[in-house]
């Protein structure tokens, strides 16, 4: 009997230490970011466990809906959620997660710049706070380049970058592309390029449909011009990965915090081999930025401890130490607007061949529009997956044929109006 | 202290018969908990706006939509494209193995039997990782063996139609053998005499098969078609984790709509009018199937 009286009290022991640890779940590259200050945030909390889970981008989506429509079942206490997501949330599950402001955030708000706040606040309650931006940037194999004679510096347009590719053809006999795009499995080449132009899926205000626009129209007209080239692998996320480990890519089209992939999936051999270029512009002289994803941290209203979850973030975020770790051991760019202009930021970064990285893909942030994320995005994203590989495969006569016919397929799904 | 002889047999009867349901309460609350709710809720469902909170009730909203929807026909046109390819390739295969799992020529039979029946023992998200190395375009194995004998290669993953058939082999790898196991169960209910005697009368091996294996597997033969069928309809693992419903929507299902519809757009009103529309298309299908095969032994 005393045994088991000892046995229920060390489980029960067991449990209240259990209950000082927090859980986040995030992807990818987020994991050892923001592993890397768990140990600044015992300093203030000693004794408290925070365990880092990786789920993969979209299944962290997935089961946080699913946990939200749950009441919050099953959710962790910290949640990292994409920019362009966060709406669906705020819209459909008011009360799932944590408004910010309960816990001192209001004074987070300078720190951070407005076009972050945008997606992350409603009213007067603040959901999120901002963790990286996704300003884009060309990476590139500078020997596989070197090899083909191809001269980054003299891209400055897409159309620079098809003459490259078809080099870069000749050089290898095909065997290793320009670069590669998720045909038919996303449309983020879409979403650079339109946001490049000035455009995106909805209006500002979230009220119209506006992929018929003149810059989205632009975005696949000059999308379809790289693909026709045959410069480009057709491949997803993974198999993107696995044609630059075997040199089968020069580079990559992505937004900043891919820099991070490559430094946790390269081969060894490959390190101080690779480089980055701004976005090539769509017409001479053109922009030269454009923004894809960029995510943050927000407090599910289940979690046992909003108070210590809301540390760690402020501790993880919002510190200058720990986003400049975050940012040159990890490659995720910060939000944080008192590091802008940080001398830290000239540093060479050995990966990239010693090149400063982040001063150029940082010195763009000004030039990226600013586009909304709305609580529609994932069916809009869903519709311009079809249309855009429909698209590239000839279905449609046209760029704007095929955006009308998307934008009539969106309308149907969110009876949202089209922009004339 | 002599007891009462009228009271108990009054009793006894009432709580006799109480007992059986007692026993099946249990049952009953879970079946009324996790069935009958869900399914009379999502019924509800499919008639109210979900799109913004709070949710109204609007007849047409969904079911409107439903009729109109191009994403959806195309789901219905691809689950039915390989419930007529997949299906009858698969079963016309699973029957010639459960011939060969019962012929006396075939030593190591339970090995065999194994071999056949383990792909369904396997998890399948490691299966559907493995599938798609083996159709990786560059570095596939399947890829590397065209090329080896002088074909193209070809872009299983990228491209709609070799999409839809990477889709129809896994399906056929991951089934036919279980299907085969259930038919081979049913080949063993055929009396031996019955080709004894036809052996007598002079009947080739290839006259036994059509005269008497098929005819007599028919009852067989329907319940595993009518299985594969209904399974068929709720496709959901190959699409969605080996071609990620893509390239675009080329090999989206009725059921990988319903759940994008659902769990991505958030828009449960929607995804249960399209929950609805594939049960109703099951039923039919089966009631045609039962008619069309079944209806056959019956008129004898």
């Amino acid at each position: 009997m005393h045994r088991v009286a000892l046995t229920l009290l060390a489980l029960l022991t067991a449990t209240a230490v259990s209950a000082q640890t927090l859980t986040a779940w995030v992807w990818d590259i987020n994991k050892p970011a923001l592993e890397s200050t768990i140990e600044s945030f015992q300093e203030m909390h000693p004794g408290v466990d925070v365990v880092v889970e990786d789920l993969g981008n979209q299944n962290v989506y997935d089961r946080g809906l699913a946990g939200c429509a749950a009441g919050g079942l099953d959710m962790p206490d910290i949640y990292l959620v994409e920019n362009n997501e966060a709406e669906v949330f705020w819209s459909q599950f008011p009360d799932c997660f944590v408004d910010l402001t309960t816990l001192g955030a209001d004074e987070l708000r300078p720190a951070f710049p407005d076009f972050k706040w945008a997606e992350l606040t409603v009213g007067d309650a603040i959901h999120a706070v901002p963790y990286d931006s996704g300003p884009t940037a060309i990476f590139y194999r500078r020997d596989l380049y070197e090899q083909a004679g191809v001269d980054p510096a003299d891209i400055e347009t897409w159309a620079d970058f098809i003459d490259a590719g078809a080099q870069m053809n000749t050089a290898f006999d095909g065997n290793v592309k320009m670069g590669a795009i998720g045909k038919g499995a996303d449309d983020e080449w879409f979403r650079m390029l339109a946001n490049q132009a000035g455009c995106f899926y909805f209006d500002q205000a979230a009220t119209e449909i506006t992929i018929t626009q003149p810059g989205c129209v632009q975005a696949m007209e000059t999308m379809k011009n790289v693909w026709d080239a045959s410069v480009l692998h057709p491949a997803g996320w993974s198999e993107q990965i696995q044609f630059l480990q075997n040199d089968a890519q020069a580079s990559s089209f992505f937004g900043s915090w891919y820099s991070g992939t490559l430094i946790a999936n390269m081969p060894e051999d490959q390190a101080g081999e690779w480089g980055v270029y701004l976005t090539p512009a769509l017409e001479e002289g053109g922009v030269r930025a454009s923004n894809l994803g960029g995510s943050a941290l927000a407090i599910p209203a289940s979690s046992d401890h909003p108070d210590l979850a809301y540390d760690f973030i402020t501790n993880a975020l919002a510190d200058e130490e720990n986003q400049l770790e975050i940012l040159f051991e990890y490659g995720l760019t910060p939000s944080l607007l008192s590091l802008q202009g940080d001398p830290a930021l000239e540093q060479g970064v050995e990966f990239f061949g010693g090149q400063a990285i982040w001063e150029d893909i940082l010195g763009t942030l000004g030039d990226v529009p600013a586009v909304a994320g709305t609580q529609y995005f994932q069916e809009a994203r869903e519709v311009m997956i079809v249309t855009v590989n429909d698209y590239l495969d000839g279905e449609y006569a046209s760029a704007e044929a095929a955006l009308e016919a998307a934008a009539d397929q969106i309308a149907a799904s969110t009876g949202l109006p089209i922009a004339d | 202290m002599t007891p009462e002889p009228a009271a108990a047999p009054r009793r006894r009867p009432w709580r006799r018969r109480a007992t059986p349901y007692l026993f099946l309460t249990p049952f009953f609350a879970l079946f009324a908990i996790f069935w009958v709710y869900p399914i009379a809720y999502s019924f509800v469902l499919s008639f109210l706006n979900t799109r913004q909170r709070p949710w109204t009730l609007d007849w047409d909203f969904n079911w409107g939509r439903l009729v109109q929807d191009e994403y959806f026909w195309n789901a219905l046109g691809n689950t039915m494209l390989i419930l007529v390819v997949q299906v009858p390739i698969m079963l016309a295969f699973a029957t010639l193995l459960a011939v060969a799992f019962s012929s006396d020529l075939l030593r190591f039979k339970g090995f065999f039997r194994f071999a056949f029946f383990a792909p369904l023992v396997l998890g399948a998200v490691p299966y559907s990782a493995v599938f798609r190395l083996i159709f990786n375009e560059q570095y596939g194995v399947l890829n590397y063996g065209l090329t080896a004998i002088g074909l193209p290669s070809v872009s299983w993953l990228y491209e709609s139609t070799p999409a839809l058939v990477t889709i129809m082999i896994a399906m056929t790898w991951r089934w036919t053998g279980y299907n085969a196991v259930i038919l081979l169960s049913g080949l063993q209910s055929i009396p031996a005499t019955l080709y004894e005697a036809a052996k007598i009368d002079g009947a080739t091996g290839v006259q036994r098969f059509f005269l008497i294996t098929i005819p007599m597997l028919r009852p067989v033969l329907l319940f595993t078609f009518v299985l594969s069928t209904i399974g068929t309809l709720q496709l959901f693992t190959e699409p969605w984790l080996i071609t990620t419903t893509g390239p675009g929507n080329a090999t989206e299902t009725l059921v990988t709509y319903l759940y994008q519809q659902g769990f991505r757009s958030f828009n449960f009103g929607y995804a249960s009018a399209i929950a609805y529309s594939v049960a109703i298309i099951a039923a039919i299908f089966s009631l045609l199937q039962i008619r069309l095969v079944g209806g056959r032994e019956v008129e004898r």
